[in-house]
């Protein structure tokens, strides 16, 4: 599992759209922290809307982690490398490992290197500004912090499966950005209006979105999926989409 | 050594592969030919479990290739020279590969070397032509030196120089008691080079021989015969039965005696003999004659 590992490592780090993808997916939060930490008013932030702001921005560097994750696959498929691949590792559940693996953990150590990078700058602009912000105002509200490092992870999970089941880069990259943009937005419209508002709530992308949330009270009272809760649905969604792509990868033709 | 048994592969209602059985010896080149669509390449992607059969398989000294643990170290194969990532560089390409069964970093640098890639090894493989990706494949299966060795179509895309070289490296690995198995449509290159034939058409198994016997089975032969009294024994040999095709002035092909005969009869008529000759067709015109029937597509002549 090792040399798989390590093999599927050596893959990652040397397709240059990976690297560009990541460019992309880390510059841009950081540039919007940037940006805003240096324009607004230094008095109008403290820590927590610094973490707030990092975290949200943050959403995009998951996703675009999760099209890494598909690309890794899918791109396999496309390329044909996947005969080499599995030619050199026959057991295919090994290499399914290794990939899924290395997506969620290279997701997971981004995004919370990213968030750190964010919130240290930012808070370090507005302070040199002349304003107050720093990792104490956080003290009610790190929990985010974790959800946001999962979230990135699960979304990679989730990435490395639609990669395997769907084998086609531009097809899996759809299915991954549109499904959370457009597809359960209205299938949670269409049981809003059936009134079944609490089957929306365990929607994938909706429960999984419980994971960064910072609690302002807005949700309401009769929400059924709290943070950790939602995030295990996501969980779980994640892990039997990359089961059924592991499965028909086990049995398909390469 | 290599054992094929029973192999049999799907596509829809279609056999690709059906009941296929072969074994390919170790210490010699095992050239696998067949028309286009007879099986080839279905059968080396079963064979290397990288499409699932419907029945039978394939073992290497007794193991399914499935079993193999670090497999480039037992196989190397190369299946289409297409399937590099265009991104990557060759080096990074083989880098990925020797990884994956604990091979060091200096055998990729060696590989390199030895398929003469080492000066573009840091270019991307876009850059690359066909035959050098061709070489880049081969260093790919070279990288664990296994001990038997699977091409499907090497000298797509080399030039002389190139198919020369791949030829040198395939007769090098067989003498080195290695089993090599590699399919090609260059029928005077596999004459070059292979020792034994397997030959398969629709799936199903044709032949299996040396390449002497297979050309002496299927192909033509005939006795070239030159001559200044040509004509004189044209007559004797045409009053015998035999078919006699004139050449030029002084030669003729002879079909159906021997050169033995000939050479009795000319003897007999006081005919003296400038040549004479045993000519046997090609691998090309036998393995014709072998698949006619079996094409899969086939073509009409222009007129």
């Amino acid at each position: 599992m090792i040399d798989t590992l390590r093999s599927e490592w050596i893959k990652f780090r040397t397709v240059p759209m990976n690297v560009v993808l990541l460019g992309i997916g880390a510059g841009l939060p950081f540039l919007i922290t940037l940006l805003t930490t240096l324009l607004i008013d230094a008095d109008d932030m403290d820590g927590q809307d610094v973490l707030e702001l990092a975290v949200g921005s943050s959403l995009i560097t998951a996703m675009l982690l999760g099209v890494i994750a598909v690309a890794g696959v899918a791109g396999e498929f496309g390329f044909g490398t996947i005969r080499p691949t599995f030619a050199a590792t026959p057991r295919r559940m090994r290499v399914v490992g290794a990939k899924v693996v290395l997506s969620v953990g290279v997701a997971a150590v981004v995004q919370f290197v990213l968030i750190a990078v964010c919130f240290a700058i930012g808070s370090a602009l507005i302070t040199s500004r002349g304003g107050s912000a720093g990792w104490a105002d956080t003290s009610g509200s790190r929990e985010p912090i974790v959800g946001i490092v999962l979230f990135a992870a699960i979304v990679s999970l989730i990435g490395v499966g639609i990669g395997l089941l769907v084998r086609s880069t531009p097809g899996a990259v759809a299915i991954l950005i549109l499904w959370p943009l457009i597809a359960e937005g209205l299938i949670a419209t269409l049981l809003f209006v059936a009134r079944l508002d609490t089957v929306a709530e365990f929607l994938p992308f909706q429960a999984g979105n419980r994971l960064w949330f910072f609690d302002d009270g807005s949700l309401g009272e009769d929400v059924v999926l709290g943070r950790w809760t939602g995030g295990l649905v996501f969980l779980v969604a994640g892990a039997v989409v990359v089961w059924l792509g592991a499965l028909v990868t086990s049995k398909r033709d390469a | 050594m290599i054992s094929v048994r029973g192999l049999s592969k799907r596509f829809g209602a279609k056999y690709a592969v059906a009941d296929l059985s072969f074994d390919v010896a170790p210490g010699r080149v095992t050239g696998f030919l067949g028309p286009n669509g007879s099986g080839k390449s279905t059968t080396m992607r079963c064979m290397l479990g990288l499409d699932r059969p419907d029945a039978g398989g394939a073992t290497f000294d007794g193991v399914p290739y499935g079993q193999l643990d670090r497999p480039l170290h037992q196989v190397g194969a190369l299946l289409d020279a297409g399937y590099v990532h265009p991104g990557r560089t060759g080096r990074n390409h083989l880098r990925w590969l020797a990884a994956s069964n604990g091979l060091p970093v200096s055998r990729v640098d060696e590989c390199l070397a030895v398929v003469g890639l080492a000066q573009v090894a840091a270019k991307r493989v876009r850059t690359y032509s066909l035959g050098m990706k061709q070489r880049l494949g081969l260093a790919g299966v070279l990288l664990g030196d296994p001990h038997t060795v699977i091409l499907d179509e090497p000298a797509n895309g080399l030039d002389p120089e190139g198919i020369r070289w791949i030829r040198d490296v395939l007769v090098h690995l067989a003498g080195q008691g290695k089993t090599v198995l590699v399919s090609s449509h260059l029928l005077s290159e596999m004459a070059l080079m292979a020792n034994s034939l397997v030959v398969i058409g629709k799936g199903q198994l044709i032949e299996q021989c040396t390449v002497d016997d297979f050309v002496g089975r299927y192909g033509d032969h005939w006795v070239r015969v030159r001559s200044p009294r040509v004509r004189t024994l044209v007559e004797a040999l045409t009053a015998g039965g035999a078919s006699v095709s004139p050449i030029d002035d002084v030669t003729v092909d002879v079909r159906g005696p021997t050169a033995a005969q000939v050479g009795e009869l000319a003897a007999r008529y006081q005919v003296t003999l400038h040549e004479l000759s045993t000519q046997t067709g090609s691998l090309e015109d036998a393995f014709l004659k072998a698949t006619a029937g079996v094409q899969e597509y086939s073509a009409e002549v222009l007129r």
